[in-house]
């Protein structure tokens, strides 16, 4: 992000927290992919996603007055997002873990990519315990390093490169045995 | 397939999504129809916040006055109690001594000879 555009998220946060609807609109427009993802692969459940989302972005309605900037904010929405998805699959451990809602795969198909390929990815992926799916996805989907990761989830960085590590060699090795598994 | 290879391919299916449409709508609607009844936020600027907590403070030392004075005065109203117990039997005894007095000597004077028979 440049300069212009940090103090512009700075400028929406001070013009939010003083009541200003459109600016909060438009802090809502800017990051609700970034939540709505990390909810939805979560969860991997699209209405279960919206509500996490909505949740989420209601807290930082709340919250505005504590936020001092735009990578607090991203840093914010990023732990919000995951403690909440966690402390639901903790409290309703009978959600779906399955393949995604077929709309949100057609959605996010890469058009050079495999379809097929990135499909049975994100179903495994969220089929790992959901500590571990949190890691992978703050490395894979945000782009975090483990130490950002450690911070974001308040766990010890070596937990964090063990659980990337362990679950990286899953992944895999279900990847090659369904590969093996197709005639 | 490599490791890089592999880590490139989970890149590219989780690759973040946007929510359906009229999302932001969504969320400013669930807000006006949830804030109103929690509107009540807590004081931000530092000096409104030392203000309070002085003023918390402040209470719980005038509650702790408050408290010691009606300890206090519980214990006078006790000793008054005590003391105007120990009167009343002190009268009480007194009386008694008296009646006794007056039942003894009655006998006395019945049993004495009269001088006019």
């Amino acid at each position: 992000m440049s300069g212009d555009e940090a103090c512009a998220s700075g400028a929406l946060l001070v013009r939010a927290n003083a009541g200003d609807t459109a600016a909060f609109a438009t802090l809502v427009r800017t990051h609700q992919r970034l939540v709505h993802s990390l909810a939805l692969r979560m969860l991997a459940d699209r209405q279960q996603a919206e509500d996490l989302a909505q949740e989420v972005f209601l807290q930082l309605y709340r919250s505005l007055g504590s936020l001092e900037s735009e990578e607090h904010l991203k840093f914010w929405l990023r732990r919000v997002t995951m403690h909440r998805a966690i402390d639901r699959l903790r409290r309703e451990p009978k959600l779906p873990v399955a393949p995604l809602a077929e709309a949100e795969i057609v959605a996010s198909e890469s058009v050079d990519g495999d379809p097929l390929l990135e499909r049975r990815l994100r179903a495994l992926v969220a089929e790992l315990p959901p500590a571990a799916r949190a890691v992978v996805l703050l490395r894979y989907q945000e782009d975090l390093d483990p130490l950002e990761i450690a911070q974001t989830l308040r766990m010890p960085v070596n937990t964090v490169k063990s659980r990337l590590k362990r679950s990286l060699a899953e992944l895999r090795e279900r990847m090659t045995a369904a590969a093996g598994a197709v005639p | 397939m490599s490791d890089h290879d592999f880590e490139r391919q989970l890149r590219a299916a989780l690759k973040p999504v946007n929510p359906g449409a009229d999302f932001t709508a969504r969320v400013l609607t669930r807000i006006a129809a949830e804030e109103p009844a929690r509107r009540v936020r807590m004081p931000r600027s530092p000096a409104m916040a030392g203000w309070l907590g002085f003023g918390l403070a402040a209470s719980v030392v005038v509650a702790a006055l408050l408290a010691h004075q009606w300890q206090v005065r519980r214990i006078e109203q006790g000793r008054e109690a005590r003391r105007q117990l120990i009167e009343a039997l002190r009268v009480t005894d007194e009386k008694l001594d008296l009646a006794y007095r007056v039942v003894n000597a009655q006998p006395h004077a019945a049993t004495s000879p009269n001088p006019g028979a």
